[in-house]
């Protein structure tokens, strides 16, 4: 009702009373406005360049921390990417190392076979030929003592045996022979 | 002093001496003394050699005999025999001497020749031929 009355009276009064009407001071509000400009001059000048300046270096470094962020995963991909072409190829390396290796082992047991077999050979046929020259000595010290024996037996018998007319015998016998 | 005699001349004189029928005896003193006063008694072993080569030429030869048992005349005729066909000697003498280790048979030794057919050098080849070792 109040309200209705201030309404009611206001459009009756002229228009400078309007804003007093309305509780406006034109003056506190020139100089709230002039307020206003400076602030948004100093703003602009002093608050507003740091801000922007603080803003866009934030916005470099997030940037640059993305780019980094995209280079680093660029460089762990390619890390990646070189690491299973480096596992592929010391695969590779470690397959053939082995079957070198293998090859090389077995190689090597098949030359020690044939060598350990050459030398068994070697010693049986040593031992054959020792066997033999024992054998063949044996043979011969055996001929040589029943030649001895031979001998000395021969001797005795001879010695009993043989008188002088035996031996007179003997002697023209051999003197004959040798005519 | 007494001239010095060769050696070849010493054996000629005595094998013509001794060839001749003269006393050996006699020879062998007469020689003895001669080498013994001229100091010549180490030549005698040569000076025999050269007798032995001058009786062969005269028809002489001497030998030696080895056996192990007493040889009978007979069977002394019969190397007698032997040798005088193996040299063509006149006369042949022996130096006979016994060895019991021949066993038997007989050794003839004579100038240029020599037989061996003892038991002994029988066994001894039997032994040595046939060893293998």
């Amino acid at each position: 009702m109040n309200f209705l009355s201030n309404l009611a009276s206001a459009t009756e009064e002229p228009q400078g009373d309007l804003l007093s009407a309305l509780g406006i001071d034109w003056q506190l509000l020139i100089l709230q406005i002039v307020a206003f400009l400076i602030l948004v001059w100093l703003l602009g000048k002093f608050v507003y360049p740091w801000l922007m300046k603080s803003v866009d270096e934030r916005q470099k470094n997030i940037e640059d921390a993305a780019k980094a962020a995209k280079k680093a995963q660029e460089s762990a991909a390619d890390s990646e990417a070189e690491t299973a072409d480096l596992l592929k190829q010391a695969r590779k390396d470690a397959a053939e190392i082995v079957a070198t290796a293998k090859l090389e082992a077995s190689n090597i047991a098949t030359e020690s076979e044939a060598r350990a077999k050459s030398t068994a050979e070697k010693i049986v046929a040593d031992a054959h030929a020792q066997i033999g020259k024992d054998i063949d000595k044996a043979r011969r010290e055996l001929h040589d003592e029943t030649l001895e024996l031979i001998a000395l037996a021969t001797e005795k018998i001879v010695r009993k045996k043989l008188d002088t007319k035996a031996d007179a015998g003997l002697i023209a016998e051999a003197l004959q022979e040798a005519k | 002093m007494a001239r010095k005699i060769s050696r070849r001349s010493l054996a000629l004189y005595v094998a013509t001496h001794l060839a001749s029928g003269k006393p050996q005896k006699e020879i062998a003193l007469q020689l003895g003394a001669y080498l013994v006063s001229t100091r010549r008694t180490k030549e005698l072993d040569s000076i025999i050699r050269d007798i032995q080569f001058y009786l062969a030429d005269h028809g002489h030869i001497a030998g030696s005999i080895t056996s192990a048992h007493e040889l009978s005349a007979s069977t002394m005729k019969a190397i007698e025999s032997f040798a005088k066909d193996k040299t063509g000697a006149k006369h042949v003498s022996f130096d006979r001497s016994i060895d019991e280790s021949l066993i038997g048979g007989v050794k003839i030794e004579i100038p240029g020749y020599e037989l061996d057919s003892t038991v002994a050098r029988q066994l001894t080849i039997l032994k040595t031929r046939y060893k293998k070792a």
